[in-house]
């Protein structure tokens, strides 16, 4: 509206105002004409003309845009309303805040993780293709493929258009000629990568046909980020040689800000060089492939997995030793990063979680309101006396709860703002994890903007119909003196209450149930020293470390000069750190009948040291550890641990018995068990123990290890000595990560603290809000009830027994909600350990502590109110009013 | 109180089509239409002053009306209101539709009674 149809309707209005007198005052001259007295006339004259306001109302409207004048002064109306009653508006305003603010927090992530931005042209058509794998704890069917099966699928034209392989998550040494190298992660991809996804580099080209060709393969793409970060975000780059272990490779492109996938965004690409020995059976065990691929035109998802799944069948049949029970899985694109991110149950009970605590603090705002309305029920009849319409009067009511939320929700966006930025800084315990862009973007702002409105809604609905159901008569001629329509509000916050109360009690017993759940599985007991350990993880280049002799060489030298570091007590190196995780090889039992079932031997591999049992703390249970003589030229011996005895000899000594390791690339061949030593956990942050066999390092050099050193100081303080040694014997071989084992851990289940710490404070957020909403309530009644009280008194009621009358009312609402939470709450534990693998949540105690809790918070709460209900005056309290 | 005046108009638009007629030959102020239209239908017809400003401002908005500053007999100020070009095409129209329309009434009545 503008400035000057503004003024140019006022000067209507005034039209109208005059036209609306002059026929007032010729009808009263009429009437005096007629013989009435002046003033009996004037008045006549107005109660025949009828109500001047609402009839200039109605004559305006002609002139208006629909009803947008009408709610732009319901706006101003209810801003000024605000702004009079400060103390009403701020509790308000600050409970919406809070709620709205953990809601847009939590939903920045969901934002984030859950509704990622997925680049590529037509994304929808493009799935990836994974195996499944019968072993797996989390997250089977995500495990990637084998080489012959890419070869034999990628040919499935008539369902893919095209498919790209990517052999994700290697770790790598980068410099440019004569600089410090450090370590990057990166993927090797099948040239045509990029093209599945249609997408080209913002710089220089993508791979071309021939690069996986051996010769042809040393180039590489740079990630936008690394690219800003490690070369100045040069234009020129493209063209120049960078060594990636130590080796020259010519940097072909860039590829742009916005191409990340997930957990599948490394730092740089090379070309998958795929060899004749990937052909051979024996390959299939090497499962490394995520195959990325675009639909044929017309194909659907069924389908795919139709063909994918005979695919299978049919391997399952032609290679029974390897693909038995494996199969395959089929999704897009979205649908398998989301999925492998596996974080979208834990963002679902987050947000459930975040729901509630706005559920409570909008009970607490309509508590508000509703209490609001009752001191306002005389103006209300006055307006509805003077034609305003139920409709008009329910619009003004609920004008103020939409400001109330908006204005909320700006605190709430504000707050929510600080919230992200302290998540995001939470969200940097892997890798994958801190690419993840976690910020307040369009999604999250429209998400806060609807839950704004929602929360606007379910907060002054109610009220507004409730308060609009004014008896004009009884309203304006009663005095408030506990009014029916009164007793009718408490009733209703009664409710509200109660509610809300049953709702942070369920709220508290979920938080702490998951808290304590996690808090177990972060602290349990892992089967080895975690402390004065440190570590490194090293990878060696095939350039300078060809065989495995030169591995074993650069091993020996390694440990014999560690342990020269003073404080250094053993020195143990192996494929594998404790508690993360070893790779599953299937395994044959000398003797044993070869499984008539479907059901392949396997067992976690790792390849370790003969100090590395001592060095870690596993204890050698039964036989012999590992000795220097258990090198190349030794008969093969294995170690086990004691789930491998008691799964596959039922617990029977396993010692002196032959094992055959189907490992890729190794010739096979039967190895003595010669020794029995105690289970690790599979996973820092998971409650099982996998069967386990361990080889001596020197029958089976890998490249790719961890050192471990046992100190008696400080492990940190070891450091510098470390990364010494090892740039004395290798300058170009930089460590992946230099920590502690304490660190390894703690990095593992970083995300558990973050967890625990928005658990812990949303469920105090809900007691809090949920406390506040008692308190008001029963600091409301009593304040109605005032004259009651009064009289009470004055009748010789003992101010404890009003106190104890209060307290007791106030603590049954507080009871009866409690009651209603905690049944609600009995399911709770199987619900989670059905939704969290690994969780075990029994513990039952949590129950009466939680409910002991919210008691004695709903009693602090209404304490107040009845200790000030029992010091009311008699006297006072009868003249009022 | 507000009395509801929509339920003794005879039908939409009704009291428009009285007001456009009544101003078509002498422009009047809003009083003097009532008075008008209360005496030309012997009293048969009561203008509601609660339907006859909003139905005068919605003529003025549609432009069928103009108002100007005025006085009435008593020499106070008011509104004059007179019908423009726009407002007698439209009464035409709408008394041409009109008498269509109870004509039609008519013959549906004599068919009732025969």
């Amino acid at each position: 509206m503008s400035f000057l149809s503004k003024l140019f309707r006022r000067r209507r209005y005034d039209d109208l105002t005059v036209s609306i007198r002059e026929h007032i005052a010729e009808r009263a001259d009429e009437l005096v004409a007629e013989g009435r007295s002046r003033a009996e006339a004037e008045q006549a004259a107005r109660r025949e003309f009828g109500n001047v306001a609402l009839i200039e109302q109605k004559s305006r409207e002609a002139w208006q845009w629909p009803t947008a004048e009408s709610v732009f002064a319901d706006i101003r109306f209810a801003l000024r309303q605000l702004i009079k009653s400060p103390g009403f508006t701020l509790t308000a305003v600050v409970t919406l805040a809070l709620g709205i603010a953990v809601n847009a927090t939590m939903f920045s992530m969901v934002s984030a993780f859950l509704l990622p931005h997925i680049p590529g042209r037509d994304t929808q058509n493009m799935v990836v293709v994974s195996s499944v794998n019968p072993d797996a704890q989390m997250t089977p069917d995500t495990n990637p493929v084998s080489a012959p099966n890419y070869f034999a699928w990628r040919g499935k034209t008539r369902v893919f258009s095209a498919m790209s392989a990517d052999d994700a998550y290697r770790d790598g040494s980068l410099s440019r000629p004569g600089e410090q190298p450090e370590s990057v992660s990166y993927s090797a991809v099948a040239p045509n990568y990029f093209t599945v996804f249609g997408l080209a580099p913002v710089l220089g080209r993508a791979f071309l046909a021939g690069e996986d060709q051996p010769g042809h393969d040393h180039v590489l793409i740079l990630s936008h980020g690394l690219w800003e970060r490690r070369f100045g975000s040069d234009p020129s780059i493209v063209g120049r040689t960078v060594r990636l272990n130590r080796e020259d490779y010519v940097v072909a492109g860039v590829m742009p800000n916005d191409f990340h996938l997930l957990a599948f965004t490394p730092q740089l690409w090379t070309p998958l060089t795929l060899t004749a020995a990937d052909h051979a059976a024996a390959a299939r065990n090497n499962r490394s492939l995520y195959l990325f691929a675009r639909l044929a035109p017309g194909v659907t998802l069924q389908q795919v997995r139709a063909q994918m799944s005979i695919a299978a069948q049919q391997a399952q049949k032609d290679f029974p030793a390897t693909e038995q029970r494996w199969g395959v899985s089929v999704r897009t694109l979205r649908d398998f990063l989301i999925y492998n991110f596996n974080i979208g149950t834990a963002l679902a009970v987050m947000m459930c979680i975040v729901g509630f605590v706005l559920l409570i603090a909008c009970a607490n705002v309509a508590g508000l309101l509703l209490t609001r309305a009752v001191g306002r029920q005389k103006e209300l009849a006055i307006r509805m006396s003077l034609g305003a319409s139920r409709v008009r009067v329910v619009r003004q009511l609920l004008t103020e709860g939409i400001v109330i939320a908006l204005v909320g929700g700006g605190v709430g966006l504000f707050l929510a703002y600080f919230g992200i930025r302290v998540i995001s800084a939470g969200l940097s315990f892997n890798d994958a994890v801190a690419d993840v862009h976690v910020a307040m973007d369009t999604k999250v702002l429209l998400f806060a903007a609807v839950v704004s409105f929602v929360a606007a809604v379910l907060s002054s609905v109610a009220p507004a119909l409730k308060a609009s159901r004014t008896e004009i008569n009884t309203d304006l001629k009663s005095e408030g003196r506990g009014s029916s329509s009164g007793r009718e509000h408490n009733r209703l916050r009664v409710f509200l209450v109660g509610g809300e109360i049953a709702l942070a009690l369920f709220l508290l017993i979920g938080s702490c149930l998951l808290i304590r759940g996690v808090y177990v599985l972060g602290h349990q007991k892992l089967g080895f020293r975690r402390d004065h350990v440190l570590t490194a993880g090293l990878v060696l280049d095939k350039a300078r470390y060809a065989d495995s002799s030169k591995q074993d060489q650069f091993v020996r030298g390694l440990a014999a000069q560690l342990r020269q570091i003073p404080g250094v007590e053993r020195v143990a190196v192996a494929s594998d750190l404790p508690g993360s995780g070893a790779g599953s090889v299937p395994i044959h039992i000398k003797g044993q009948p070869e499984s008539r079932s479907n059901e392949l031997h396997s067992a976690m591999d790792a390849v370790v040291t003969p100090d590395y049992f001592s060095a870690v703390g596993v204890p050698l249970l039964h036989g012999r550890a590992f000795t220097a003589s258990d090198d190349g030229t030794a008969p093969r011996v294995v170690i086990v641990n004691q789930e491998f005895v008691h799964k596959y000899f039922q617990d029977r000594d396993p010692i002196g018995k032959q094992i055959q390791l189907d490992t890729p690339g190794v010739a096979a061949g039967w190895s003595e068990i010669v020794g029995v030593v105690g289970d690790v956990k599979t996973y820092s942050g998971l409650p099982n123990v996998d069967p386990e066999v361990y080889e001596p390092w020197m029958q089976r050099p890998v490249a790719w290890f961890s050192v471990m050193l046992r100190s008696s100081v400080d492990p940190d303080s070891l450091t510098p000595a470390l990364r010494h040694v090892l740039a004395q014997l290798d300058p170009e071989l930089p460590p992946l990560r230099v920590m502690s084992m304490d660190q390894v851990i703690d990095l593992q289940q970083r995300g558990n603290p973050l967890f625990e710490k928005l658990l812990g404070t949303f469920a105090i957020l809900a007691l809090v809000l949920s406390a506040i909403g008692i308190y008001g309530l029963v600091a409301y009644s009593v304040g109605q009830r005032t004259q009651e009280i009064g009289i009470r008194l004055a009748l010789g009621a003992k101010a404890a027994d009003i106190s104890r009358m209060i307290l007791r009312e106030g603590f049954k609402v507080a009871a009866i909600g409690s009651a209603i939470g905690f049944v609600f709450a009995l399911p709770l534990p199987r619900l989670f350990e059905s939704m969290f693998q690994g969780l075990i949540v029994g513990a039952p105690e949590v129950y009466p502590i939680v409910l002991a809790a919210m008691l004695v918070v709903a009693f602090g709460a209404i304490f107040g109110p009845a200790q000030r209900a029992a010091r009311v005056d008699p006297t006072a309290a009868l003249r009022s009013e | 109180m507000a009395k509801d005046s929509d339920r003794r108009d005879l039908f939409p638009g009704a009291l428009e089509l009285m007001i456009l007629q009544s101003l078509r030959f002498r422009p009047m102020h809003g009083y003097a239409l009532v008075k008008h239209i209360q005496q030309v239908s012997d009293n048969l017809l009561q203008v509601e002053e609660g339907s006859l400003y909003p139905a005068l401002q919605r003529l003025l908005r549609e432009g069928l009306l103009d108002s100007e500053a005025g006085t009435s007999a008593k020499g106070r100020p008011t509104r004059i209101y007179r019908v423009t070009d726009a407002g007698l095409r439209h009464l035409e129209q709408e008394v041409s539709s009109f008498e269509k329309m109870f004509a039609g009434i008519t013959r549906v009545l004599a068919v009732d009674q025969a």
